[in-house]
C-alpha cells in the first residue's frame, strides 16, 4: 500500500471501513464440521485518536485499502477446517499465530500464505502477528478467534453455564512512540508509556463530545461493543488482552460470571464486579447475566424497565477498567478510554 | 495547555452537559491552579428524571466533600487527600467544610435496609458517589454520563441484597478523584449482624480492614477538573511514591498496631479480614505464614471457600478472608503493590497479626 493511500484513508473513511460492525453476535451450530474461509490483508495506517493525534497502526484487515486493527473476530466450531489467507501487503514480514493452533512462520513483505488448521479446544483466543513481539500486536495486528464446542450455540465449553448471546471486549493499549518507531522500522526503544487505551479498537466519547454515539469512534455506541440485553439475556463476553498493561474489568448494574482465566476453566465459577485480565495475551471469559440489578430500590422488575423505555429513559450502566489510567486519551480526557456502556431492555 | 475540547460545543444529543465556561471559581483543595475554570464533561441533575424518595429509610448515609485532608507521611511529608466527610457526624457541609479523614467514614449497613446516601457538594464542584459492588437504578448509581454529577444535593436510594465487602467512592473524573482518596468502605452486614460474614457463611470475633492503596504524590495539585477538557495532565501514567493502608503510611511500621488494621486474636478466635485493593496497580497480598480461608469476593460468597497463603487482586477486589490461627505468633502481613505493566514492585505495606 502507497503511503498517500493510507494518509488518505487516515483522514476520511477509515473508521467506517475499520467498523464494519457486525453487532451481536449469534451462532448456529452444525452437526457436521466445515470449512471456514477468511482472507486477511495486513495494511497500516493511521488512527486519529480523542485528543487529535494520528498514530500508525497496522491491522489483519479485511481489504486491501482498509484498516481494521484488531481484525474481525471469528468465530468457528470445534473440528472445523479453518484456511486462513494472509495477503501481506506491507514491506514487512509478519505471522499469523494462535497459540496451540497454528504458526504461518516468516510472511515475507509482499507475499501471501494460505494455512489451514483444524480448530481445536473450544475457548476464546487472540489470533496475532507472533514477529517482532510485542511490537507488531501492540501496533494493531491481532483479533479474537473463538471455537465453539461442537454442536453448541449456548456453551463456552462442554457443559459450561450457557449464554445466549456473545461478544468480544479485545483490550489494547498505545503508546504513540512505540508505534512510530514500528513504522520507521525500528526497535521502540524507552519506557513503554500508553497513552491510549482501546476496546475492540475504540475508546470511549463521552455525551457532547465529537463523535460521541457514532458507532465507527465511540465504544460505547459500537454495536460489537456496546451491551444490550432484555432481561434475562445471558450475554458471554470474551475479553482479551493484546496489550501489555494487566486490567480490571468492572461492570456496574450486574456481578458477572467469572468462567475462564488465560483459558483454563476455573474450578468454581465466582460471581465477581471485577475480572483482572492479564496482559501479554490474558483472557478472561464472563457472563454478564442481564438478571434485574439486585440492589435496587423500588425493585427493578420488567414492568419498571418498560415504564422508563416509555419516558425516555435508558436504563444503561458502564463497563470500565478500573485500573483508570485506561479512562484518560493523551493523559486526560476521563472518559476517552477503554469503556463502553450496558443497556438493560423489557422482554 | 493544549486545550482540544473547551470550545467546542457541549450539548449531547442523548444527555445535555455543562458548558465550557461554567465553571469559573470552581475547583477547591489541595493547592491546585490551572484550568480551575474549566470543567467539560460533568453533567448537571436532570430534576425531571430524578426517582420520588421512600420517605421512610431504614438508614441514611450523610457525606459531605472536604477537598484539604492532611496526611503525613512516614517521612514527614504532608500529602493532600480529598474525601467525603460524614456531615451527620460533625464533618463540613461543603465542599470547604474539611472534617473528613482518609479513607472517607465507613458505611455499614443491613442487608435488606432501604438506604439513602445523601452528598452535598458546594458550589462550583462536581462529584457524585459511586456505591461499588452495590447495583441499584442508574439514577442511584453515580456515573455522570449515564444519570448525572452532583453540584448541591442529592440523594442516592439503594437497597443492599447481599451481606459482604464494598466501597464507595466518587465515579467524576474517577482517575483522579478516586486516587485522592475519595472512597470508604461499604460494609453490609447479614441480618445476624456483625459477626457473621453472610448468612449462612462463617462467623468471626475479630475484624480488620486491610484498604490497600497507591498515592502517586505528583497528582495531588491537581484541581478536580484536570484533564477534562483535554490536554496532558499526566493521568495515564501512575508512578506511586507513597503506599497507605486503611489511610496509614504501610512503608514503615506505622500501621503494625493500628487499630482496625492489625490485630491480636487469641488462639481459637476468628479474624475476618476485609482486604480491598483500592490502587489501579495491582496488588499481592502475602499473609507472612498464616493459612487463610477466602470466603466471599466482590460481596458474593464463593461456591467453594478457598485456602491461601497470599492473594493477587486488581483495582476494586475486595477478598473476605477468615483466620483461624492455631500457632501463637506474630505474623507479618505484606501487600506489594505490583507496576500494571512490567511487574515490578513497587512498594510494599506491612501490618501484623498478633497471636497469643
Ligand atoms: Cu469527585
Ligand atoms: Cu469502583
Amino acid at each position: 500500500m502507497k503511503r498517500r493511500d493510507f494518509l488518505k484513508a487516515g483522514s476520511a473513511g477509515l473508521a467506517g471501513t475499520i467498523l464494519g460492525g457486525t453487532g451481536l453476535i449469534s451462532w448456529t451450530p452444525r452437526a457436521h464440521a466445515a470449512t471456514i474461509s477468511k482472507t486477511f490483508y495486513i495494511t497500516d495506517g493511521f488512527i486519529t485518536q480523542p485528543d487529535g493525534v494520528s498514530v500508525y497502526f497496522r491491522g489483519f484487515s479485511s481489504s486491501s485499502n482498509g484498516l481494521n486493527a484488531p481484525g474481525e473476530h471469528m468465530i468457528v466450531q470445534e473440528g472445523d477446517t479453518v484456511r486462513i489467507t494472509v495477503i501481506n501487503t506491507l514491506g514487512t514480514s509478519h505471522s499469523f499465530v494462535i497459540d496451540g493452533m497454528v504458526d504461518s512462520g516468516r510472511i515475507s513483505g509482499g507475499q501471501s500464505r494460505t494455512i489451514q488448521f483444524t480448530a481445536g479446544a473450544p475457548g476464546s483466543y487472540l489470533y496475532y502477528d507472533g514477529r517482532n513481539a510485542p511490537y507488531n500486536r501492540l501496533t494493531g495486528l491481532h483479533g479474537g478467534f473463538a471455537v465453539m464446542p461442537q454442536g453448541s450455540s449456548n456453551q463456552v465449553y462442554s457443559g459450561s453455564p450457557t449464554f445466549v448471546q456473545q461478544y468480544f471486549w479485545v483490550f489494547n493499549e498505545c503508546d504513540p512512540a512505540w508505534n512510530n518507531a514500528v513504522r520507521n522500522r525500528q526497535t521502540p526503544s524507552g519506557r513503554y508509556t500508553p497513552r491510549y487505551f482501546t476496546i475492540n479498537g475504540l475508546s470511549g466519547r463521552p455525551p457532547g463530545a465529537p463523535g460521541a454515539m457514532d458507532p465507527a469512534i465511540d465504544s460505547m455506541a459500537d454495536p460489537r461493543t456496546k451491551l444490550d440485553g432484555h432481561l434475562g439475556d445471558r450475554t458471554l463476553i470474551r475479553c482479551l488482552n493484546a496489550g501489555l498493561a494487566k486490567h480490571s474489568v468492572h461492570t456496574h448494574g450486574n456481578h458477572m460470571e467469572w468462567l475462564t482465566s488465560n483459558g483454563q476453566v476455573r474450578p468454581a465459577v465466582w460471581e465477581k464486579d471485577i475480572v483482572p485480565l492479564d496482559g501479554n495475551g490474558g483472557g478472561a471469559d464472563v457472563i454478564y447475566p442481564f438478571d434485574p440489578v439486585p440492589d435496587a430500590w423500588p425493585p427493578m422488575t420488567n414492568t419498571t424497565l418498560r415504564q422508563a423505555e416509555n419516558e425516555g429513559r435508558h436504563s444503561a450502566y458502564p463497563m470500565h477498567l478500573h485500573d483508570e489510567m485506561t479512562q484518560t486519551a493523551g493523559g486526560g480526557s476521563y472518559m476517552f478510554g477503554a469503556m463502553t456502556d450496558i443497556y438493560f431492555h423489557s422482554r | 495547555m493544549f486545550n482540544l475540547l473547551k470550545n467546542k460545543p457541549m450539548m449531547g444529543r442523548r444527555r445535555s452537559s455543562m458548558g465550557g465556561g461554567g465553571m469559573d471559581g470552581g475547583g477547591g483543595g489541595g493547592g491546585g491552579g490551572g484550568d480551575m475554570g474549566n470543567a467539560c464533561y460533568v453533567y448537571p441533575i436532570r430534576p425531571a428524571e430524578v426517582p420520588a424518595l421512600d420517605p421512610n429509610p431504614d438508614v441514611v448515609f450523610s457525606r459531605g466533600v472536604d477537598m484539604n485532608i492532611p496526611l503525613t507521611m512516614d517521612d514527614g511529608n504532608v500529602v493532600t487527600m480529598w474525601g467525603f466527610s460524614d456531615t451527620a457526624n460533625g464533618g463540613g457541609m461543603d465542599g470547604m467544610g474539611g472534617g473528613a479523614t482518609f479513607p472517607s467514614a465507613a458505611m455499614r449497613v443491613t442487608e435488606g435496609q432501604v438506604a439513602h446516601t445523601n452528598l452535598q457538594v458546594g458550589m462550583m464542584m462536581y462529584h457524585t458517589i459511586h456505591h461499588h459492588g452495590i447495583e441499584p437504578d442508574y439514577r442511584s448509581d453515580g456515573v455522570g454520563h449515564l444519570s448525572w454529577d452532583v453540584n448541591g444535593s442529592y440523594t442516592y436510594q439503594w437497597r443492599p441484597t447481599q451481606a459482604g465487602t464494598y466501597f464507595y467512592h466518587c465515579h467524576t473524573n474517577t482517575v483522579l478523584h478516586a486516587e485522592m482518596g475519595m472512597y470508604g468502605a461499604l460494609i453490609v452486614d447479614p441480618p445476624e449482624g456483625i459477626g457473621t460474614l453472610f448468612s449462612g457463611g462463617p462467623n468471626y470475633d475479630v475484624e480488620v480492614f486491610w484498604v490497600v492503596d497507591e498515592i502517586d504524590s505528583s497528582w495531588h495539585t491537581l484541581p478536580w477538573t484536570a484533564g477534562t477538557c483535554g490536554g496532558d495532565v499526566g493521568l495515564n501514567d501512575l508512578n506511586p511514591d507513597y503506599f497507605v493502608i486503611t489511610g496509614v503510611d504501610g512503608s514503615g511500621n506505622s500501621a503494625m498496631n493500628a487499630p482496625a488494621i492489625s490485630a491480636t486474636v487469641q488462639r481459637g478466635q476468628k479474624l475476618l479480614a476485609r482486604y480491598i485493593c483500592a490502587g489501579y496497580h495491582p496488588q499481592r497480598l502475602r499473609l507472612g505464614g498464616l493459612t487463610g480461608t477466602i470466603y466471599a469476593s466482590d460481596g458474593r460468597p464463593l461456591p467453594v471457600p478457598v485456602q491461601v497463603t497470599e492473594i493477587n487482586a486488581v483495582s476494586a477486589e475486595r477478598y473476605d478472608i477468615i483466620f483461624e490461627p492455631t500457632r501463637t505468633g506474630t505474623y507479618l502481613i505484606e501487600t506489594d503493590i505490583i507496576h500494571w505493566i512490567t511487574g515490578e514492585v513497587l512498594g510494599t505495606t506491612r501490618t501484623r497479626i498478633t497471636v497469643t
